[in-house]
């Protein structure tokens, strides 16, 4: 995301200043967003959350949990206020705080997603590199064709068909991670499936903004100009071109966030594995809003702060062109 | 770029236009076309069957795999459809205008709030929606639509923006021309092409969007005939009973796949073949 | 040992084709060490391709037959003519020039490499004229001015050890300091024995600068000689031709006097955001009459002529129409007073709408601001594109398959439609070859001269093309420094600015290598 880079000139501290501001709001907006969302049940919302199971002492007991007799801008001002000190509320099923749920699941899903990022950056990198070096031929159009198809394929559909090829029929890779806990560490075999998957779609969009970035600017004039002027191949390469693909590369790292969030709660939910993703489908599918709530907040303020970082970052990395007066 | 390279470059590109179609031909027709054919759903079987009348075998609950594929497409297809238009019809308006308004302010009040949309992840404000409203397939359209809209708008907008930048505008103006013609009939229609590539795109991400939400329990019934559905829940089945699995989920890649071949092979940037006289 | 004379590159009867046909057929060409040696024409006349091949360097997908030599595989410099092009948006300027330099040290132990490089760099920007390069190496290239990013190419030339160095256009489009300031530049580089091999439709610069020239035409070369010979004794129709285009350009006649001003400017000050571009405190314009607006880039007179065109809008003061003041904004202006000003652009490629044909684009200004019916409109049109040189097919073309002079007139077309009082016109005549600007200037000369109630705003960086005015105004840095009758200020300018302009052209014209730009 790019919003506010339209007006460039202020410099590196106005733009940061502009872009923290916009992602301060963007945190408040999380939270009202979450907020309103439950505000917004029609009727009476303790009646409409008891759902299939509508008998007076669980609706008394939904309205008792979420102090739903206090008018909304009290329960908004009070959650909010325990935002910002960890207090999440309690859990309409279990009756725990939601913190706890929180805390559980964060393990499992932080080793997932680094292990991803980690792997993520030099595949991307090194597939873009390797299709813009070979344009045109067979190598690259093998990268290109492979990553398009597989660019838009969702995670489930190809989870599940790695998993009956590698696990059930060649029997090279356990199925789920069923019994290993939230220990993954200790079974690599379990997290091979995971990580492949979680890696398909943003290692393919990566690569394919690396390439065109870096056939772009070997096509360039400047390029042309440092080949007519001696300067190795190879430096022309990484030097000269390279440096011009880092900034869209690091802009579709933010984008990536998205995307591995939503891939960490399918492949959570594919592998079963208990991280925070198999935490808000259990919500989700209970009806448990404050659990829901808390984790919405959570995963919010996380891909705004991971966007800010990226969008400063590409702000660094973006060349500019044309004439200084 | 000479005759040899262009011809070249337009046979892979149609070749690869193609393949787009022959991948994605697969499950539209049977997406469509498929609950023409089938017959009365018949008696139950035992679940996970192989055999016994059922090319494809029975799934959980002992119903036919065929005939569920054969019905299965339908919401995935016209839910991602009705999604991509919708978050179209709303973007359209709101990225032409304020690439054209003169008022930075009225500008703001438009795309701003988009930004702040922008910072929810879109799997999460569907599954946060669901927790409280339990969306039916039209639900679910309007939802992925609005988690579009502000990506969308901001490609209207950025599309439109460069064009109004260009003197031809300027130009228009000074001819006269009213505003509907100038945002319309030449900005509208300069940005097509760019629109275009990104509706692609945007489908492509829709039909992501949409079978994942389905594979998740949004927007379907439990049991209903969906392919992201069946996946989900045969998979309990998968060691006896493949084909309950690995035949929606193929047709899913295949959607998926051949759609966004398509698209990048029909709107791949084409070099100019009409020169420009010296 | 060689002859100081013996050339460093030579060109032995290049043919150059694509798709079959010839883009250069036949060029014999000699490259001599500190000498200048210039290719002219019009663009697509092949010297661009002659000059790349120099490089070794040919389009995509062409058939090369002939020879280029070049003497001991002599490293060659290339001047573009947008050096922001060639410099790597990315990296910092120490950068662009260490990649060259390293190779030349790599004899050097590898502790002293880095030293003996620096040092290289820093005396290639001064050779280049680039005295402060200490801190000049720590910026990327849009930090630096126009000039700057030129001289850190031409740096990058002299730190190859180039024999020579061809530059592309080098002063198209710039106004006549820039120009002699590039010209004196050249001539430096041709002065520390290093061959220039110039390609330009500048006869200006070309006069000052070459030693040799050989006009080319549809890829050949129709003639070649020393510049003087050819200057005083042409003796290809062709080369008479060009150098004809050169006469001056026809002087506007005396100042209408009679009659109150159609057009009046009063306390003009223009703003680009928070800062100020733009102060006028007054000018006139009369009927009939033709008034040049001079100055640098910056100077802010494309903002003055975007003010009385109403697509300024952020301005402050007034501009009276025949005594009434016209509202700042387009929107504001109705019907009549949009057509009264009309406004050609300077790109006009991208001042026409590319999917639709040039005909129903030009006869929309008749509907929409005159009122005429679809037909009476494209008739009028038609007409209007015949008169000025567009007639039958080529009217029905997209704009795409125009050339630059054919699109600039069909905009005067399309604004002439509006029976405008007032045309302004934003540098139409740059990024032009000399034949096709010519013809154009010959155009407005003849519409000034049959239409006494059209008056023309004419903004230029050209004191030559301005010499068609009856009024010159000049601007410098956004402040008014001078107008008056065209007679008095191209021949008795006031302003020390007027003057410094006046005297870089009358260097140029001159043939003047040595003097030009001081």
């Amino acid at each position: 995301m790019n919003a506010g880079v339209r007006v460039r000139t202020g410099g590196l501290r106005s733009f940061v200043a502009r872009r923290l501001l916009l992602g301060a709001a963007q945190t408040v907006a999380v939270v009202l967003l979450v907020f309103a969302l439950t505000e917004a049940l029609p009727g009476d919302a303790a009646v409409a959350l008891a759902g299939d199971q509508p008998d007076p002492a669980r609706i008394a007991a939904i309205r008792e949990a979420m102090d739903l007799d206090r008018p909304a801008y009290e329960r908004l001002a009070d959650w909010a206020a325990g935002l910002t000190h960890g207090d999440f509320g309690t859990s309409l099923a279990s009756g725990r705080p939601v913190s706890g749920y929180i805390a559980d699941g964060f393990g499992p899903s932080l080793l997932l997603a680094s292990l991803t990022l980690a792997l993520l950056v030099p595949l991307g990198f090194g597939l873009g590199v390797l299709a813009a070096r070979h344009e045109g031929r067979l190598v690259d159009r093998l990268v290109s064709g492979v990553t398009l198809a597989v660019y838009a394929v969702p995670e489930f559909a190809l989870g599940v068909l790695l998993v009956t090829v590698l696990a059930l029929k060649l029997a090279w890779l356990p199925p789920t991670a069923v019994g290993y806990g939230t220990d993954l560490l200790a079974h690599p075999a379990a997290l091979v499936l995971p990580v492949l998957v979680l890696l398909s779609r943003p290692v393919c969009s990566l690569s394919r903004l690396v390439r065109a970035g870096m056939v772009d600017a070997l096509a360039s004039p400047y390029a042309a100009h440092a080949r007519r002027y001696g300067v190795p191949g190879a430096r022309v390469r990484y030097a000269h071109a390279l440096p011009n693909a880092l900034a869209p590369a690091a802009q579709q790292l933010a984008r990536t966030v998205d995307w591995l969030l939503c891939g960490v709660i399918v492949v959570e939910a594919l592998f079963v594995i208990p991280g925070l993703g198999t935490v808000l489908l259990n919500a989700v599918a209970e009806r448990d809003v404050p659990v829901v709530q808390g984790l919405a907040v959570v995963f919010g303020v996380l891909t705004v702060v991971l966007n800010l970082g990226a969008d400063v970052v590409a702000y660094r990395l973006t060349p500019r062109a044309g004439v200084a007066a | 770029m000479t005759t040899k390279a262009t011809a070249r470059s337009a046979r892979r590109r149609r070749s690869r236009f193609a393949l787009g179609l022959g991948i994605v031909a697969v499950p539209l027709v049977l997406a469509l076309l498929g609950p023409l054919f089938t017959g009365d759903p018949g008696p139950r079987s035992a679940s996970f069957t192989l055999g016994g009348g059922h090319w494809l075998g029975t799934d959980f609950v002992g119903r036919d795999v065929w005939r569920q594929v054969l019905h299965g497409g339908r919401t995935v297809v016209l839910t991602a459809l009705a999604a991509t238009a919708l978050a179209y019809l709303v973007a359209l308006p709101v990225g032409l205008v304020s690439a054209l308004t003169h008022l930075r302010r009225l500008e703001d009040v438009l795309m701003r709030p988009l930004d702040v949309l922008l910072a929810v992840p879109s799997l999460l404000l569907i599954l946060l929606v669901a927790s409280v409203f339990a969306p039916g397939a039209a639900g679910l359209a309007l939802l992925v639509a609005l988690v579009n809209v502000p990506d969308a708008a901001r490609i209207v907008r950025a599309a439109a923006g460069e064009v109004a930048a260009r003197p031809a505008v300027e130009a228009l103006r000074m001819q006269g021309e009213t505003w509907w013609r100038i945002a319309v009939g030449y900005v509208g229609r300069s940005s097509l092409r760019t629109l275009a590539a990104d509706a692609g795109i945007r489908l492509t991400g829709v039909l992501y969007l949409v079978s994942t939400a389905a594979f998740l329990g949004v927007g379907v019934a439990p049991d209903a005939a969906d392919w992201a559905v069946m996946v989900d829940r045969n998979r309990t089945g998968l060691l006896v009973q493949p084909w309950a699995v690995v035949v929606p989920a193929l047709l899913i890649v295949a959607l998926t796949t051949g759609t966004n071949l398509l698209f990048d092979a029909a709107l791949e940037k084409t070099p100019r073949t009409k020169g420009r006289r010296p | 040992m060689r002859n100081s004379t013996d050339p460093v590159a030579e060109i032995r009867d290049l043919r150059v084709e694509i798709d079959g046909r010839a883009i250069v057929d036949g060029v014999r060409l000699r490259v001599r060490p500190g000498k200048v040696t210039a290719l002219v024409g019009a663009s697509g006349s092949g010297k661009t391709t002659t000059g790349l091949a120099l490089l070794g360097e040919y389009p995509p997908g062409a058939t090369v037959t002939g020879e280029v030599l070049r003497a001991g595989d002599a490293p060659a410099g290339y001047v573009p003519q947008h050096p922001a092009a060639v410099l790597n948006p990315a990296r910092r300027v120490s950068a662009l020039l260490d990649d060259l330099a390293r190779p030349q040290v790599r004899h050097l132990p590898r502790s002293e490499r880095r030293g003996a490089a620096r040092e290289l760099v820093l005396r290639a920007l001064a050779d280049a004229q680039l005295p402060d390069g200490e801190v000049l190496l720590r910026r990327h290239p849009h930090q630096l001015s126009g000039g700057q990013q030129q001289r850190v190419v031409l740096a990058q030339a002299l730190l190859l050890g180039a024999r020579f160095v061809v530059a592309d256009e080098p002063t198209t489009g710039q106004d006549a300091l820039t120009k002699s300031r590039i010209v004196q530049q050249l001539a430096a580089v041709a002065a520390r024995g290093i061959a220039v091999v110039l390609l330009s439709h500048d006869l200006d610069v070309v006069r000052a600068l070459a030693d040799e020239v050989l006009v080319m035409r549809d890829g050949r070369v129709v003639e070649s000689g020393p510049v003087r010979r050819l200057w005083s004794a042409p003796r290809h129709e062709w080369t008479r031709r060009l150098l004809d285009e050169r006469r001056p350009v026809p002087e506007g006649g005396t100042s209408p006097d009679a009659g109150p001003p159609v057009l009046e400017v009063r306390d003009l000050v223009a703003a680009h955001g928070r800062s100020t571009v733009l102060r006028v405190p007054r000018i006139t314009l009369r009927a009939g009459e033709c008034l040049a607006v001079v100055g640098r880039s910056g100077s802010g007179k494309t903002t003055l002529a975007r003010c009385l065109a109403g697509l300024h809008r952020d301005h402050r003061g007034e501009i009276l129409l025949d005594g009434t003041a016209l509202p700042r904004s387009l929107r504001h202006r109705d019907r009549a007073r949009l057509a009264a000003v009309q406004y050609v652009f300077q790109d006009a490629r991208a001042a026409f709408d590319e999917h639709r044909a040039m005909l129903g684009q030009v006869a929309r200004t008749a509907v929409r601001l005159r009122g005429v019916d679809e037909h009476t409109a494209v008739r009028e049109a038609s007409a209007m594109l015949g008169r000025l040189g567009l007639a039958g097919d080529l009217a029905h073309r997209l704009p795409g398959e125009l050339s630059g002079g054919e699109l600039q007139r069909a905009a005067l077309a399309r604004a002439l439609l509006a029976r405008p009082r007032i045309l302004v016109c934003d540098e139409i005549t740059s990024g032009l070859d000399t034949v096709t600007r010519r013809a154009l200037l010959d155009l407005l000369a003849g519409l000034l001269g049959e239409r006494d109630d059209l008056s023309l705003v004419l903004v230029t960086h050209d004191l030559d093309t301005a010499r068609l005015a009856d009024r010159i105004a000049v601007l410098d840095a956004g402040d008014l420094v001078e107008q008056g009758p065209a007679q008095q200020v191209l021949t008795a300018p006031r302003h020390p600015f007027t003057v410094s302009l006046l005297e870089a052209t009358a260097h140029l014209s001159s043939g003047n290598r040595s003097r030009a730009g001081t």
